[in-house]
């Protein structure tokens, strides 16, 4: 913190609690804060100062405990024990607006704007001042101009683009003139190019105001690029701090996950970039040689589906997967890879186009067609389409092969048990027993619960979306192993990603989806990034 | 057939079928008015039908106690707002399925207010017409719209007052925000289930107005089995308006209209099976939600309870 | 764990302790006495010479209606307009009955049938109105109940329907029925039980198992749970969902023809036969929270209510005192799951962070 010392005392922070000059009190600082959920221990005895000025990275694998420390400080959720103080004075957060009060704001990564409303609209909700329309509207324009932003506060929030929104998002959070800004996972919906820019606006934000910024990331390129200092959690502990500058990407990833990392996969993983380009520079080492003559085992042929609004959500999108092929969809979120999903999910028809699987026409239409034709999908969202949380362990497993543990329409319940467990065994899932709820097994195990079922049904393709969102390193390892092995086999994989490292350790060949098109196709072994980047941000290149 | 013509049109036309459409369009428009706050605030209220009847109950008992129309109309909101407390507590605090409280809360108040009449059985004093001078002597719809009691001018300061507070202040705002996406809102600092159970008081005070509108406006007597169905009409006339106010209040004029059709048409002395005629606005109601529900512009989160932390 | 569980009993108690004494304060305020009150609810409903065979066959509708419901609710439907679809299936019992000159059984069954056909159509019509334009089934199924009861009063006013040759009451009632088609009675310990019971509690039992332990079971509580994972798993929302909508109604409309029938209803049909045995079989199927073995006491609770009810008049208490008790037993029984999912919810936010 000694580093902080002369520098942003002109700020507003400094000049309410700086009469020590020779260290300012941190505009933050949370003390021994702890968090427990039952048995768990979300956050065990945190400490943490930030400074003004300054952009502090919080590193951490998921489950790490930093979203909970952020949801603490914003007020969203109230810690066991250990004290807030800001700017010295201990203080109790009870909610977001106590939170605004004190001048602490979050950039979240989801679920803050009303699609419906307007920009300014979203702007001002929250706020406990009249509603005046005009004055608001200025008020976006000032803001908007001040950092280069270019928002349209008349603008419905629906109409915009997912980087758009962060934007509004951002306004959001600068018109209260907050001294502490948090930015959670912030470029998980952006393109380079927009995460470039991003970074330039946290960058002002600080330096303008001498305000004190907390990145919340899980991606190392991200903090290294981006922060000053870095705190690293892992399992609900502080286990690291240190000046950006001094730290490697190796040592932060060998901090954040308790041992050395030189997997691939968990180089992708973390966010390395450089090191899974590197990886991809070079063959796929261990992963299966490709059969020029394999067969064709997913063909998608102008597939279009229109919004309710008539908009193009997939515009004559055209994919062919080979057994045994991995190919990695990549793209920034929301171009059209829900739809896509929705659609090999069977849960979504198609206005336009045709879908074969092994040469045979799928009628989209009818539910389960996809399914009964040997189609495996790992939905983007579990909750939503991949499992019943009110079911058990056992059931969920069975889904899709009720027919063969059935006589007559009755279900043999010891039957459905007996491969629950040999499942279970096999994919190492932990529960209290194959009666146990879904809902009570951990996301890394309901997501293996959902691996073991498609990839049971002895899959012709296996549809992976997001399959590692969410999830901690070891098992985004064990996912990407699996699904390689899957491809081994011959099963055609088509991997759906937003993260491209992810694509570029995983796929033989990558296309790239924008507005609910492909633009682009490279063979793993062309990968170039600077042209993937490219290709993200919409220009075909 | 040209006979049937010829009478439908002869009962449309008349004065007699503009005053009644007026008189059974208000009853569903007050309560219709509340509901679509709640339902903008994302939350469902099947109790709207029990919030008349105590009303009309409650309004009731504040003519029979009090000899006051201001303290009947003040009693009718009041009943609204009960039967509003406990849908709001239980399932925007306790978080208990609406629909399931509502349901129980319409069987509570038919039988709750049946047995208090028989134990009670009050009186009511019939408010008077009072002719607004001017206004009533528009042609065609003067009379039907400003020689009425009172108790019905409310609504129409009440429709503009409603519009205002939804889409002119800070409160409509975070209502707007909290049937849409409650996350949001949540995140942002507006207390979810808070608004939520604003907006269904308000849809109580509404719906009990409708009740002693009912009661000491139009009927001037208590019947158990008084509203018969007509705050499901209301909730219809939301859906009707596609969740616009307008669009609302026109939902209740035509269901008022076919109400007005089936009671006109008999004053006037033409034959015709009352039942059919009594079940027109329902029949009417539905063929209009297969017209209309199909729309997609519904709050959001219409019908999900919030509980933070659940997506 | 235990605790818990001794937490959510004693959260039962008190609520079900609190909904009776404001019932007992309402009719101690009105000038009853609380104490005759519940004394002649049990009277009527258990303890008098007869009582409690009329009370089983009171159940007997209401269960199937409550197992109907539960159906749906498994299924992500929510059917609230039994009583319309109950008044229709006893509609359609009574004309089949009083139209067609047929022996014993086969007259019964032709009414059941005609009862089921009448209430699923019109829970099917709310199912058609879901699946193809999107109409909520909470605001049709309601709607439809006003149209059902238009329909059979229109029905008592022409002979050919409904109404009986030799009307001479002001209020138009059904011809009575012929006594082949009365539900024959058991004789158990001085009491009698409609076979109705016996239908009731078969037809509980088979729906119970089918729910239970086959497949298509199975697939309706995924439907019900999760509609997105069900229909990736090729289980069709028209099919099953609307299947189970139709389901619902066809239950309630077998209930309308077992209350007709069962005698506890009076001897023919009149336009107040259902008189509420559709809502309370709905509350009923609300209380036992999508079990269908815990709808058999619940429905027992209820028609004791209802059957007891009759007693009252002694007391000097009007008897829709007993439609309050039953509204706030049901209120009082949503808290307690109410309150222990919510403290759940609390516990289990951030958990996945």
């Amino acid at each position: 913190m000694t580093t902080a010392g002369s520098g942003p005392t002109e700020g507003p922070a400094g000049s309410a609690a700086g009469v020590g000059d020779t260290s300012p009190a941190p505009a933050v600082r949370l003390s021994a804060i702890t968090k427990r959920y039952g048995s768990v221990v979300a956050c065990n005895g945190v400490d943490i100062d930030l400074a003004p000025g300054r952009v502090h990275g919080i590193l951490g694998e998921n489950g790490a405990g930093k979203s909970t420390l952020m949801k603490i400080l914003i007020g969203l959720i109230q810690p066991d024990e250990g004290t807030i103080a800001i700017d010295g004075d201990i203080v109790t957060i009870a909610d977001p607006l106590a939170a605004a009060d004190l001048g602490i704001a979050m950039v979240h990564q989801h679920y803050s704007l009303v699609e419906p409303m307007t920009v300014w609209e979203n702007v001002l909700l929250g706020e406990r001042a009249r509603l005046d329309r005009v004055a608001a509207c200025e008020l976006v324009a000032t803001i908007s101009d001040r950092y280069g932003l270019g928002v349209d506060p008349l603008a419905r929030v629906a109409d915009l683009t997912a980087g758009q929104r962060q934007r509004v998002e951002i306004i959001k959070c600068l018109r209260r003139e907050p001294r502490i800004i948090i930015f959670d996972e912030p470029t998980s919906m952006l393109t380079p190019a927009e995460s470039e820019q991003l970074f330039s606006v946290l960058r002002t934000a600080v330096v303008d105001g001498g305000r004190t910024v907390a990145l919340v990331s899980h991606k190392l390129d991200e903090i290294l690029h981006a922060t000053d200092e870095v705190t690293i959690m892992r399992g609900g502990r502080v286990v690291d701090r240190s000046a950006t500058s001094s730290a490697t990407a190796s040592s932060l990833a060998q901090a954040m996950v308790g041992r050395p990392v030189s997997l691939r996969s968990e180089a992708a993983a973390l966010g390395l970039i450089d090191a899974a380009a590197a990886a991809a520079a070079f063959d796929l080492d261990d992963g299966p040689a490709l059969e020029d003559h394999a067969p064709v085992v997913l063909e998608i042929r102008g597939a279009t589906v229109l919004g309710s609004d008539g908009h193009k959500m997939l515009d004559d999108l055209s994919i062919t997967v080979r057994a045994g092929e991995i190919v990695g969809l990549a793209g920034v979120e929301g171009n059209g890879q829900r739809q896509l999903g929705d659609v090999l999910s069977g849960l979504v028809h198609l206005d336009r186009g045709m879908i074969l699987v092994s040469g045979k026409e799928i009628d989209t239409a009818k539910p389960g067609d996809l399914t009964d034709a040997r189609v495996g999908v790992i939905p983007e969202d579990r909750h939503d389409s991949g499992c019943v949380l009110d079911m058990t362990v056992a059931e969920n497993l069975a889904f899709g092969a009720l027919t063969g543990l059935s006589r007559n329409g009755v279900i043999d319940r010891k039957a459905m048990e007996v491969r629950a467990e040999e499942l279970m065994k096999a994919f190492d899932i932990q529960a209290r027993s194959p009666n146990a709820p879904m809902g009570s097994l951990s996301g890394g195990n309901q997501q293996r619960v959902v691996l073991a079922r498609e990839l049971s049904a002895d899959p012709v393709v296996l549809v992976a979306a997001q399959p590692t969102r969410g999830l901690d390193v070891g098992a985004i390892e064990y996912m990407s192993e699996r699904i390689r092995a899957a491809a081994i086999d011959g099963v055609g994989v088509l991997l759906i990603s937003t993260e491209i490292e992810e694509v570029l350790t995983l796929a033989h060949r990558i296309c790239v989806i924008h507005e609910g098109r492909i633009i682009g196709e490279m063979a793993h072994h062309e990968a170039d990034l600077e042209r993937l980047g490219l290709m993200l941000g919409g220009v075909s290149a | 057939m040209n006979a049937f013509g010829g009478s439908l049109w002869d009962v449309v036309s008349s004065a007699t079928m503009y005053s009644s459409t007026v008189r059974f369009a208000a009853l569903m428009a007050f309560a219709a008015v509340g509901e679509w706050v709640a339902e903008k605030s994302g939350t469902l209220n099947i109790s709207v039908e029990g919030m008349i009847l105590t009303g009309a109950f409650t309004g009731a008992l504040g003519s029979f106690w009090l000899h006051n129309p201001w303290a009947a109309v003040l009693m009718g909101v009041l009943g609204g707002l009960l039967v509003a407390a406990i849908q709001a507590n239980m399932s925007h605090r306790l978080a208990a399925n609406q629909f399931v409280v509502g349901l129980t809360l319409n069987v509570l108040a038919v039988g709750l207010t049946a047995f208090l009449d028989a134990q009670v059985d009050p009186t009511v004093v019939r408010v008077e017409e009072l002719r607004i001078p001017g206004l009533a002597s528009i042609p065609l719809i003067g009379d039907a719209l400003f020689n009425r009691t009172w108790v019905l001018y409310l609504l129409y300061p009440l429709v503009p007052l409603a519009w205002w507070m939804v889409y002119r202040t800070r409160w409509g705002l975070e209502i707007r925000a909290v049937g849409e996406n409650p996350q949001a809102a949540d995140v942002s600092g507006v207390h979810v289930n808070r608004r939520r159970r604003q907006a269904i008081y308000f849809g109580g005070a509404c719906a009990g107005l409708a009740g002693a509108y009912l009661t000491i406006g139009q009927s001037g007597s208590f019947a158990a089995d008084g509203v018969s169905g007509r705050g499901y009409l209301a909730l219809a006339a939301v859906i009707f308006g596609g969740w616009t106010l307008k669009g609302t209040i026109a939902g209740a004029i035509v269901f008022g209209f076919f109400q007005a059709l089936g009671s006109a048409y008999q004053a006037l002395g033409y034959q015709a099976n009352p039942s059919l005629l009594t079940a027109l606005p329902y029949v009417m109601a539905i063929a209009t939600l297969l017209v209309f529900a199909y729309r997609s512009n519904q709050p959001a989160a219409l019908g999900r309870p919030f509980i933070r932390g659940l997506t | 764990m235990k605790t818990r569980g001794l937490t959510v009993f004693i959260q039962y108690v008190v609520s079900i302790v609190i909904a009776l004494a404001l019932c007992a304060i309402l009719v101690s305020a009105t000038g009853g006495s609380a104490g005759k009150v519940f004394g002649a609810l049990l009277d009527g409903s258990l303890r008098s010479p007869g009582a409690w065979g009329l009370t089983i066959t009171t159940a007997a509708p209401l269960l199937v209606v409550a197992v109907g419901t539960i159906v749906g609710a498994k299924a992500g439907m929510s059917n609230i307009g039994q009583e319309g679809q109950l008044l229709l299936g006893a509609a359609a019992t009574a004309y089949v009955a009083t139209t067609f000159d047929l022996p014993g059984p086969l007259l019964l069954t032709l009414s059941f049938i005609a009862a089921i056909a009448v209430g699923g159509f019109w829970a099917g019509i709310a199912a058609v109105m879901k699946f193809t334009r999107n109409v909520p089934e909470v605001i049709s199924t309601l709607l439809l109940i006003f149209i059902a009861s238009q329909i059979t009063t229109f029905g008592l006013t022409r002979k050919w329907l409904l109404l009986s040759e030799e009307n001479t009451s002001r209020t138009n009632n059904g011809e009575p029925l012929p006594d082949t088609a009365k539900m024959p009675n058991l004789h158990i310990f001085g009491n009698l039980v409609s076979w109705g019971a016996v239908i009731a509690l078969v037809f509980t039992v088979v729906v119970g198992l089918v729910l239970a332990r086959t497949t298509l079971g199975f697939r309706l509580r995924m439907l019900g749970l999760n509609s997105r994972t069900a229909r990736r798993f090729g289980v069709s929302a028209v099919g099953i969902g609307g299947g189970a909508l139709v389901f619902s109604g066809a239950a309630a409309g077998l209930g309308g023809g077992l209350w007709l029938t069962g005698g506890a209803a009076g001897d023919r049909f009149t336009g107040a036969i259902s008189s509420n045995i559709g809502w309370q079989g709905l509350l009923v199927a609300l209380l036992a929270r999508e079990r269908v073995a815990l709808a058999v006491p619940m429905a027992f609770v209820f028609a004791a209510l209802r059957t007891g009810s009759g007693f009252l008049a002694a007391t000097g208490v009007d008897r829709r005192i007993a439609d309050v008790v039953q509204a706030m037993l049901v209120l009082a029984l949503l808290l307690p799951p109410a309150i222990s999912s919510l403290q759940r919810h609390r516990k289990g936010s951030g958990m996945a962070v």
